[in-house]
């Protein structure tokens, strides 16, 4: 580091003291920040009012981004005069490059970036690089609705939300399969790897870092390394590693059985339910739900279309929004994070014709005509019985894990090094 | 900070070129300067200043972060990878098998056309059409039309040639890159065409004429008279092409395979990645492809004088 310093030294030398003059801006800049306080509800409501709220979300769900522009954008003009803008990416960890790009620019006011929908590692690299605003959950009225005793909602992959986000929706991993196709599918991560061997080309599952795809390795992960709450506690870096190297070994093994040989992967879950409509796999499978009934709804699944989760469970999680620390309009964006947790938006949000995403809202604190609302839902033909799912979560692993793995997929399973 | 990169090769390639056949008006130095001034500042602030601060972070140096030390260690990492062969074996397999076919057809079409002469101006429209299609608008129509469950195979199986549509050959995310070949030859054809048809037309018939009173056959006539007339163009647009084609990225990222990858998609790939450690390392591969851009139009400018020379010593 000291040698390094020197090199900067030699090289900035004769315009050090131009350097010294930006280091104090700097540091004058950063001290401006400390003492920036988070706004109080009552000062965000007001000052939020005619502003935009630029949201960067992931835009690959037609059903999510018609929710978005459609009702949330509307109920959110005539309630509090915003107007929310969504901007689709492919995957929020270019929003979060971004973010460190702004911040190492020291453009810290003015970013373009109100909103993100976030979770998992994505979170833990903002809190880790500090692009957070907050925290501002906490002072959000209708976080009340949400129980936050719940060890899904207070960590997020393993990291303490700490009011740093806000909660919107949980999501649990199912198994989508045509009935007509597969009249009994395999109910267990061992009768699935068995099948796919016996049945060779039939199966895919996105390349990670996909999230779908790396949700996949994370249940294989459990299937072999041991029981998923044994890896929320204390584990060594080598046990890790073992359990690790044996999730690899257990793909690597299935590669040649997989869709066109384990030569290429899908690169998105889309892309992954296309080839499942098109009868080119047997199987798809979501981080959600209820998306194979809005799938079929849009048409694009057969009505035979069926979900299942495994006998062992299925990896379930909450997802959250987050202000950027450097957000224009954070008022906004926090009028916003509260609105998405209004019972109505988030009942809106579960009807299988919007989206059919879960509440994240805990039902049990609703007002009891809310609670029957909620109870009236009808589900879509292809979403399971909320009981039958909710006997089935298995918590995430921590993010370290999960980073672990897809590292480990990228070089043993896919460049087999 | 990457298409900035790709781009200043290109530009030199063409001036270069352009400046093949001299009109003989000198422009004094006072004016020139106010006239490329603009230009010049714009490419220099944004292209050197972009790679100046690019070899910066490839070094390590991300003072947001607290690493303020320079090191070549990302260099290195990359450089004893042993993807990195195979990425660039790929890359550069992609790149010249495009810019050759693209390159023989352009010739044949392009000498087609001067003999139509009356209906080439309509031609020339249509050749104009793929010159305005984005490469990404390429690239998706033909993952539609070719993928195993694409329109192609679906006509025909429906038409009863096909089995069933799953016996469809691999044409996307194959071994061989056939989709991405496909985006990039048709893509190029018409640009290499019309650089070509603008110096057929203006060479006029008179040499090819005096060619066959003296009793050339039409082959002697092509490799004697008109491939010495096009070769700087030919080789100029050419090397555009190549070099645009090495450095880009959207159509190998949607048509490519899982692993390995380009150069380009692997740049990105590592510069997005979760792991902000590795963004110097995404960086310092995207700084190896403009190297190897600015190496490859160096060269190819280099062997273009020597043609040049010697056709003046003679």
């Amino acid at each position: 580091m000291s040698n390094g310093f020197s090199t900067i030294r030699e090289i900035f030398g004769r315009r050090l003291p131009w350097w010294v003059g930006l280091s104090l801006l700097l540091v004058g800049l950063v001290v401006e920040q400390a003492w920036a306080q988070v706004l109080t509800w009552d000062e965000a409501v007001v000052e939020a009012r005619g502003q935009t709220v630029d949201w960067y979300m992931w835009g690959g769900s037609p059903a999510v981004n018609a929710y978005v522009n459609g009702y949330l954008a509307r109920e959110l003009k005539a309630r509090y005069d915003i107007t929310l803008r969504q901007v689709p990416v492919k995957d929020i960890a270019e929003v979060v490059s971004k973010l460190v790009v702004e911040k190492q620019a020291g453009k810290d006011s003015g970013g373009s970036v109100d909103l993100m929908w976030i979770n998992g590692e994505n979170f833990r690299t903002c809190i880790r690089h500090n692009l957070l605003y907050g925290p501002f959950a906490d002072l959000l009225p209708n976080q009340h609705y949400v129980d936050w005793s719940s060890p899904t909602v207070a960590n997020d992959f393993g990291t303490p939300v700490e009011g740093m986000e806000s909660p919107w929706g949980s999501a649990q991993v199912v198994m989508i399969y045509d009935a007509a196709r597969i009249p009994e599918p395999p109910r267990s991560m061992q009768a699935l790897l068995d099948w796919i061997k016996a049945n060779p080309g039939r199966f895919s599952y996105p390349a990670p870092p996909d999230f779908t795809g790396s949700v996949f390795i994370r249940h294989i992960f459990y299937h072999v390394g041991g029981p998923a709450e044994w890896w929320q506690g204390d584990y060594t870096e080598a046990e890790l590693q073992a359990a690790a190297d044996a999730t690899f070994e257990v793909l690597r093994d299935l590669r040649p059985s997989l869709w066109r040989g384990g030569s290429t992967y899908p690169d998105s879950p889309v892309r992954m339910n296309t080839l499942f409509a098109d009868g080119e796999i047997d199987f798809s499978f979501s981080y959600h739900q209820g998306e194979a009934s809005r799938a079929i709804h849009d048409g694009l699944f057969p009505e035979t279309v069926r979900t299942f989760v495994f006998n062992e469970g299925t990896i379930a999680n909450t997802h959250f929004v987050a202000i950027p620390f450097n957000a224009r309009d954070k008022a906004a964006a926090m009028v916003v994070a509260d609105f998405l947790l209004f019972p109505e938006a988030q009942r809106e949000k579960a009807v299988p014709e919007v989206w059919g995403d879960f509440p994240v809202i805990s039902r049990d604190r609703l007002p009891p005509e809310w609670q029957q609302r909620f109870a009236d839902l009808k589900r879509g033909p292809a979403t399971l019985e909320d009981s039958v799912l909710q006997s089935h979560q298995l918590p995430e692993p921590p993010s370290e894990i999960l980073i672990h793995l897809e590292q480990g997929w990228e070089m043993q399973v896919l460049k087999n090094r | 900070m990457g298409d900035a990169g790709i781009e200043e090769p290109m530009m030199n390639g063409s001036r270069a070129s352009g400046t093949a056949v001299p009109d003989g008006r000198p422009v004094p130095a006072g004016r020139l300067v106010i006239l490329l001034g603009p230009a010049v500042l714009v490419v220099g602030l944004l292209f050197v200043g972009g790679l100046v601060l690019g070899v910066l972070q490839a070094l390590g140096y991300a003072p947001g972060q607290g690493a303020a030390s320079l090191t070549v260690e990302h260099f290195r990492r990359v450089l004893v990878d042993p993807e990195l062969f195979t990425s660039f074996a790929l890359t550069f397999y992609i790149a010249a098998t495009s810019t050759i076919i693209a390159g023989l057809v352009s010739v044949a079409l392009a000498l087609t056309l001067v003999s139509l002469e009356s209906r080439s101006r309509m031609v020339s429209f249509l050749l104009q059409i793929p010159l305005t299609v984005p490469h990404l608008v390429i690239a998706i129509a033909v993952l539609f039309l070719l993928t195993p469950s694409g329109l192609v195979a679906r006509a025909l199986s429906s038409l009863g040639l096909l089995a069933e549509a799953a016996s469809f050959p691999l044409l996307v995310n194959d071994r061989f890159g056939i989709g991405i070949l496909a985006v990039y030859v048709w893509k190029e054809i018409p640009f290499i065409t019309l650089m070509l048809l603008a110096v057929l037309k203006n060479m006029g018939k008179e040499l090819l004429e005096a060619g066959a009173t003296l009793r050339a056959n039409a082959r002697q006539r092509f490799f004697h008279i008109t491939l010495p007339i096009i070769t700087p163009v030919l080789a100029a647009s050419g090397l555009i092409v190549f070099a645009f084609t090495f450095g880009a990225f959207e159509v190998p990222y949607l048509l490519g395979r899982t692993h390995p990858l380009l150069l380009p998609v692997w740049s990105y790939r590592t510069y997005s990645d979760i792991d902000l450690l590795a963004r110097p390392e995404g960086i310092a591969i995207g700084l190896l492809i403009a190297a190897i851009i600015i190496i490859a139009v160096g060269c190819s400018q280099m062997v273009l004088t020597l043609v040049r020379y010697r056709e003046g010593e003679r």
